[in-house]
């Protein structure tokens, strides 16, 4: 059985692992963060705590996914904004949960509109014994303007509001991005100028799922209306990986929160090797519960152990140097794909997609229902790999273009 | 009928295949297929791992449970116990939970893992009597705890019924090669070749701390009316020469097998695809109350084995057998070359001067113990496994571990 050692340090707070609840409805009271502690994970980032007087009243229905063929939840939209409990309660549960899992990491999420509100919600969820804030400047569904993803988008605000939270606390605290922005680096610059000492991305896409066709109304439907919000789950992994390379690339060794779309031990893996330092999740523990992460942490372990580590910090940021822009590729050469006539089916799925979406390099044998490639055609783009649904096309022969220097062997393919 | 009897008649999943059918379980709360698993197999945990892609995980699961997991994925009769209360057949169908189990078990084979460990040495010895799925088990759970355990099998080989009576297109041998490598691999040592008789199980009462009795059923039974009838075969005996042979056995041009349960569709399974051009398999009792497992009785179905039920043999004359309906005035007159009689076993304990009625605890008397089929309860591999771990836990208990 393996047993690998998933601690990390991040903004100088000690992990048992990675795994966190990011700050959403799956922490949203003590007894269901007592139970995610009991299941294993590292820490939590409690549901984000507002200013007393501002109240939370909540839509019904709240969610929807977006689906493809047989895969539920392929994205998922919800429309909840912060913690509906009270400022007390939610501070009682702050420090019940402390009291009762001194070990286990506690993260406090908080969101005001003004500099006030952000300094007194520091103030008091350190008192009420959190490990450490999270500044959530990225709520995209939020009915005040005055907090969210709008103010996420102001590096200045951000600053301010940062700046702030200092004055209320000395614990470490990370600025939660909005991905509903362009470029993230400058909004994050301006939090670690405002004494952020690190970031935490991406929160959700601003989005609409789908439309009911017959009623005409996008969904979820509240009395006949919707609302663009938040879109989340595996189909934001993408985006998410990308603004974290973008962070470390704009902000080198900036310390990274990850989180977007992260349901297996390989996305962490992932979103680990491209910088970010501890893990949040949510859609998956909505839809699987908290018991993902025990193949999330034990993935994780055999994965430490076949690469020959015995610290993730190891990990952290390996992948960063391996994306570069892309005026810095190699252009020099072609790889063309290679047939496995044993493997291949005969489906002709290849066939297709290199026609009508591609060069038209593959000849189709009716016969015997198999492919082959006119290297004159082919440019190597390897759609025909990502279609065939036995894998039954590989890399195969490398060629220099025309007129290039180097040779194939020197290639890493 | 050219197929291959060594080949694995069931296709294995790949990497694509599998996550599709691990994509099919619902992943549901107090999971019904983990609480109905003889051997107490955990599949809702080792197929959610295969679902978040942690196959390593998953291997940990099962070989954690199991010395004998990779057998299970391919012999248990998984609809009778996991795949039972499984919600998906609330939509379709049951999750395949023994194929699932077989890719799992494939891959841990294949990456090398190393998952069961040697316990620290408590310096007590245990001497093994039958290297069957029970004994196998047994041997690996002792090894775990420290014991030094000493295998006595009859045959040159260990695996007993997994060997001698499961055909290879069930069950490679390769396979059961690869759990009884793993089994050595922790320390057992087998003494192959040694028939244990009175005399013998005597000096070992005397030279090991304790004793563990698990020869299993495997002496044939034959009907009174086929005694001495030159065509006629018991089912394991004729399991285990096709076995020793690898199949290339002399093939009669026609056989009847007689017996309903599920040595006797093996053995028509077996003729059939070693090209015997007429196989009849006729059985007492009727479809509706069939013993053997729905799964092997449509394997023998799907290889063209024709099936009489309801039929019992009332006189037999040389290669002319005569059936009688057991409750339709009905008569059956079939003229064959070989008879497979598949109609029960008994117990091989007799020859140890063991009583041979099934014995009702598993500590049998002083330091000796039994497992196997030769204990009460269910005769299938996944029980012979959790007997083997009861044993090895009675033992434990009785050499004063904790």
């Amino acid at each position: 059985m393996v047993k690998k050692d998933l601690s990390v340090e991040f903004l100088g707070v000690h992990f048992e692992n990675p795994f966190c609840l990011s700050s959403s409805p799956v922490g949203n009271c003590y007894e269901m963060c007592a139970k995610c502690y009991d299941a294993g994970w590292g820490g939590i980032v409690f549901k984000t705590i507002g200013p007393a007087d501002f109240l939370i009243d909540e839509v019904s229905p709240r969610f929807d996914a977006l689906t493809k063929e047989g895969t539920p939840f392929v994205g998922f939209k919800n429309m909840e904004q912060i913690a509906e409990h009270s400022l007390e309660e939610n501070l009682a549960d702050l420090r019940k949960l402390k009291e009762n899992y001194p070990d286990k990491v506690l993260i406090a999420s908080i969101m005001g509109p003004t500099e006030k509100d952000w300094e007194e919600l520091a103030r008091l969820v350190t008192e009420a014994g959190a490990d450490m804030i999270e500044m959530n400047l990225s709520c995209p569904q939020m009915t005040s303007h005055a907090m969210g993803s709008d103010v996420g988008t102001n590096p200045e605000l951000c600053k301010k509001f940062c700046q702030a939270v200092k004055r209320g606390s000395s614990l470490p605290m990370m600025a939660k991005m909005t991905p509903n922005i362009t470029d993230m680096v400058p909004v994050a610059q301006a939090c670690l100028e405002g004494g952020a000492d690190g970031i935490a991305a991406i929160n959700t896409i601003k989005s609409i799922c789908n439309v009911d066709l017959n009623r005409k109304i996008g969904l979820p439907i509240i009395n006949g209306k919707s609302s663009v919000s938040g879109y989340s789950g595996k189909a934001v992994k993408p985006v998410a990986l990308r603004f974290v390379q973008q962070l470390r690339d704009g902000i080198p060794g900036v310390p990274i929160s990850g989180i977007g779309g992260i349901e297996t031990w390989e996305d962490a893996a992932e979103f680990l090797l491209l910088g970010a330092t501890t893990l949040q999740i949510t859609t998956a523990v909505m839809q699987y519960g908290y018991r993902i992460v025990e193949d999330l942490k034990n993935g994780l372990e055999h994965y430490m152990e076949e690469q020959g580590v015995d610290s993730l910090m190891d990990l952290v940021g390996a992948a960063n140097g391996n994306m570069i822009p892309a005026e810095n590729l190699d252009r020099d050469y072609v790889v063309y794909p290679e047939f496995d006539n044993d493997k291949c089916i005969g489906c002709g799925r290849c066939y297709i997609s290199c026609f009508d979406g591609a060069h038209q390099a593959i000849t189709w044998d009716d016969e015997k229902r198999r492919p082959s490639c006119d290297h004159d055609k082919c440019v190597g783009c390897h759609l025909c790999v990502l279609v065939c649904p036995v894998r039954a096309i590989g890399k195969g022969e490398i060629v220099m273009k025309p007129g290039r220097k180097g040779s194939p062997e020197e290639k890493a393919v | 009928m050219t197929q291959d009897y060594k080949k694995e008649l069931k296709p294995a999943y790949t990497m694509l295949t599998i996550m599709e059918e691990a994509g099919r379980c619902l992943l549901c709360y107090d999971a019904p297929c983990s609480k109905s698993c003889p051997a107490g197999t955990d599949p809702a945990r080792f197929i959610r791992s295969v679902r978040f892609r942690n196959f390593k995980g998953a291997a940990e699961t099962i070989r954690g449970n199991n010395a004998l997991g990779a057998v299970c994925a391919r012999v248990c009769p998984t609809e009778n116990y996991c795949q039972l209360g499984c919600s998906r057949s609330g939509i379709d169908k049951p999750i395949d939970i023994g194929g699932i189990q077989r890719f799992v078990t494939d891959f841990e084979e294949k990456t090398g893992m190393k998952i069961l460990e040697k316990g620290p040495a408590t310096g007590k010895k245990v001497a093994i009597v039958g290297g069957g799925p029970a004994g196998l088990q047994a041997a690996a759970s002792l090894l775990q705890k420290g014991y030094e355990v000493d295998i006595y099998e009859k045959n040159e080989k260990p695996g007993g019924f997994l060997r001698n009576g499961i055909p290879e297109y069930r069950l490679p041998n390769h396979i059961v090669d690869v759990e009884v490598e793993r089994i050595a691999g922790l320390g057992a040592k087998f003494c192959c070749g040694t028939e244990v008789d009175g005399a013998k199980l005597e000096e070992l009462k005397k030279d090991y701390d304790a004793v563990l009795v698990a020869v299993g059923i495997g002496e044939a039974q034959i009907l009174d009316m086929f005694k001495d009838n030159p065509y006629a075969c018991p089912g394991i005996t004729f399991l285990a020469e096709v076995a020793k042979k690898g199949g290339e056995i002399d093939l009669p041009d026609n056989a009847v097998v007689i017996g309903g349960g599920d040595t006797a569709m093996d053995a028509a399974t077996t003729l059939k695809i070693l090209g015997v051009q007429n196989v009849t398999c006729v059985t007492r009792k009727e479809l509706a109350d069939f013993r053997a497992s729905r799964e092997e009785l449509e394997t023998a179905r799907a290889n063209n084995v024709t099936i009489i039920d309801g039929y019992a043999p009332v006189e037999v004359d040389g290669k002319e057998v005569k059936f009688k309906h057991r409750r339709l005035k009905s008569e059956l007159e079939i003229e064959a070359d070989l008879f497979v009689l598949a109609v029960g076993q008994k117990s091989s304990a007799g020859k140890l001067g063991l009583d041979t009625a099934s014995f009702e605890d598993i500590h049998a008397d002083g330091n000796v113990f039994v497992a196997g089929d030769i204990v009460q309860g269910d005769k299938t591999v996944v029980a012979a496994v959790q007997k083997g771990k009861d044993a090895a836990e009675a033992i434990d208990k009785f050499l004063g571990g904790k």
